[in-house]
């Protein structure tokens, strides 16, 4: 039995209502490659970069208060959400070069008795299975590669801007998603949209053009004729799965591209079910011949 | 101990694929390749010259001050916005591990020829943001011998925007300005909020009606054009202050607005965003028809729906953090 990883797990607001069957989905996946998840308990909402629209300061102290919590349990922090990596890493990298404003956040935890000390470490499913785990390992644990599979691969924003919130790999060329791709037996297709943005966080104040822009990546996609599109970002999932329909009836297109979110298909390579993937759940019907 | 450095200076033969396009002539954009010999410290200006020079005289781009000042020789290579004179080829052929690197002109604007772009739309656009000082009678002092003087913090509100050289770079990258033509865009925020955030300015208001008829809800915060930006002037960052300053003015409520409010009230209530409610919350009344149909969704699937919230664990301290940033911003003493 090999040695286990383990990560003080940040769950995020995202896997609220149907979606709250991806708690269980991570954990059984992450429990192929040896990895469980120890949930933060006294954590909060990230914000989602929203709060720093009333206060800048209460956001940098809430996530603080979610770092310090992980520092407390000695794991590095894992969130399976691109946004909330980004507000929680970007609320580390301003404590970081403002020491002012670290010593004032901590003056501020002080009154629950916490402390983030700054070393905390943030980290997100891409680096969990391309670097952590690693991709010899995960060559390993996949009984079921998906080859022949045609894939368009998806990262979404906020893991990747700006360049200096994440350590792990090039900003500009990421490759981690399609290393652990490449992995599970899929063949990778190259599209012109692959960097744009779904528009996700203006479903709230701007939702039509929301949809235009979740319409233009699938668009993008769906012109190199590809099996279906993996996203490692849960937000872009919910643009691209749960609201395609409505994107794609709004901006007068017609067709169905399935979606999987990144965990999935790494569940399904390493010989789980459609079944144990609950992929009926999903808006667009994922019919895979696997 | 001194350490001797030796640079290693190397040299790739790359293929350099530059987008060409001249309106009059050619239906469509196309691409051509020149054979250069890249060495170390080369930037893309200098193959641009080099092509020029030597390979295709005909080939079109700007540039002027070669010193990353103005702004004119922005292109994408590989696909992201740089400014050609300040930025070199060989770490990027390293990063893609390839010998092969694409040059295009900036997306969002029309192409005028090759790589030029008329970036005169964008340029409108910013005008109609008041981008200058209307005088704040309280700050400006009487006589030309007294200063306006601005403490370190009130400086420190804008100083890192004030940088911005209009080179098109972020425009180019955002993708709510590729979707909707109508959206100011990232420079133009940047720059109302630079002026807004002025205490010697006393034109906010005039100025957020322009900023908020212009898209300051259209942000989808994806921060590329804090990626991009050459200056680090953080656009998407002063489109969020500038979003919380048109909360603060209390005039301009918009469902962004209403979303802010929820989302902010909600971590310090539940630990967590309400999202069951969220639809009437921000959208009012109309909002129900939102949640009937993700309910009935969730039947659908077997699952039985709930307007109750799922708390997170942080909810019952999350209140003194609050309470603390409250006390603090209302003395004025935060350090953000
Ligand atoms: S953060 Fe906003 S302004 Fe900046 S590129 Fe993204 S959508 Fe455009
Ligand atoms: S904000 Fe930065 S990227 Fe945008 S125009 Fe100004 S200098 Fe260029
Ligand atoms: S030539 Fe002036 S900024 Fe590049």
């Amino acid at each position: 039995m090999s040695e286990k990883i383990r990560y003080g797990f940040y769950s995020g607001c995202c896997f609220q209502g149907a979606d709250a069957r991806f708690f269980d989905i991570l954990r059984e996946v992450f429990a192929k490659v040896d990895v469980e998840l120890d949930l933060i308990e006294d954590a909060v909402c990230c914000g989602s970069g929203v709060i720093e629209e009333r206060s800048e300061l209460t956001s940098l102290a809430v996530n603080a208060k979610n770092m310090a919590h992980a520092e407390q349990m000695g794991l590095p922090l894992y969130t399976p959400c691109s946004t909330c990596y980004n507000v929680i890493s970007n609320a580390q990298k301003r404590m970081k070069e403002d020491p002012a404003v670290h010593a004032q956040v901590n003056e501020i935890l002080a009154e629950q008795g916490l402390e983030y000390k700054g070393t905390c470490k943030l980290t997100h499913t891409l680096w969990v299975f391309a670097q952590d785990v690693g991709l010899d390992k995960l060559k390993e644990r996949v009984t079921n590669p998906l080859t022949g599979l045609r894939v368009a691969s998806y990262y979404g924003c906020h893991t990747r801007n700006p360049a200096d919130i994440q350590g792990y790999e090039s900003a500009d060329n990421p490759t981690s998603l399609e290393d652990i791709l490449e992995v599970l037996g899929v063949e990778i297709v190259e599209y012109d949209t692959k960097d744009d943005c779904c528009g996700y966080h203006l479903a709230w104040p701007n939702n039509d053009l929301n949809m235009k822009m979740t319409s233009n990546v699938l668009e993008g996609a769906h012109t190199k004729d590809v099996d279906l599109m993996v996203t490692s970002c849960p937000l872009c999932f919910k643009s691209m799965d749960g609201t395609q329909a409505k994107a794609l009836a709004q901006t007068g297109k017609n067709f169905q591209l399935p979606v999987l979110f990144l965990p999935e298909l790494v569940g399904l390579a390493c010989g789980m079910t459609s079944e144990d993937m609950m992929l009926k759940y999903h808006g667009v019907p994922v019919n895979l011949r696997l | 101990m001194i350490e001797k450095i030796t640079p290693v200076r190397k040299s790739i033969l790359a293929n350099i694929r530059i987008q060409r396009f001249t309106p009059s002539e050619h239906k469509s954009a196309y691409f051509d390749n020149f054979k250069v010999s890249v060495e170390t410290g080369m930037t893309v200006l200098e193959a641009l010259r080099l092509i020029k020079n030597t390979q295709d005289s005909s080939l079109t781009f700007r540039a002027f001050c070669r010193s990353k000042i103005c702004g004119s020789c922005a292109v994408r290579v590989n696909g992201k916005p740089v400014l050609a004179c300040s930025t070199q080829l060989m770490p990027i052929l390293e990063d893609f591990k390839k010998d092969s690197v694409s040059i295009q002109p900036l997306k969002n604007m029309p192409v005028l020829r090759d790589l030029v772009v008329d970036i005169e739309p964008v340029i409108e656009k910013l005008s109609k943001m008041h981008p200058y000082l209307m005088e704040n009678r309280e700050r400006i002092p009487e006589t030309l011998e007294e200063e306006s003087i601005m403490s370190k913090q009130e400086h420190s509100r804008f100083d890192y925007i004030t940088d911005c050289i209009l080179c098109g770079s972020c425009y180019s990258a955002c993708s709510a300005a590729s979707a909707d033509p109508t959206y100011a865009g990232p420079l133009t925020l940047g720059k109302a909020y630079r002026f807004s955030a002025d205490v010697r300015d006393s034109f906010q208001g005039e100025r957020m009606q322009a900023a908020v008829d212009q898209g300051l809800w259209s942000c989808a915060q994806c921060r590329k054009c804090i990626n991009v930006c050459p200056k680090d002037t953080r656009p998407a960052v002063s489109i969020q202050r500038m979003r919380k300053m048109s909360i603060d003015d209390g005039i301009h409520d918009t469902a962004g607005s209403r979303r802010a409010k929820a989302y902010t009230g909600d971590v310090a209530k539940y630990g967590q965003v309400n999202k069951p409610m969220l639809p009437v919350i921000v959208n009012g009344p109309k909002g129900w028809a939102a949640i009937e149909a993700a309910e009935n969704y969730l039947k659908k699937h077997g699952i039985e729906p709930t307007l109750q919230v799922c708390t997170l664990g942080g909810q019952s301290s999350t209140q003194k953090i609050y309470d603390k940033v409250k006390e603090l911003e209302s003395k004025g003493e935060n350090k953000t």
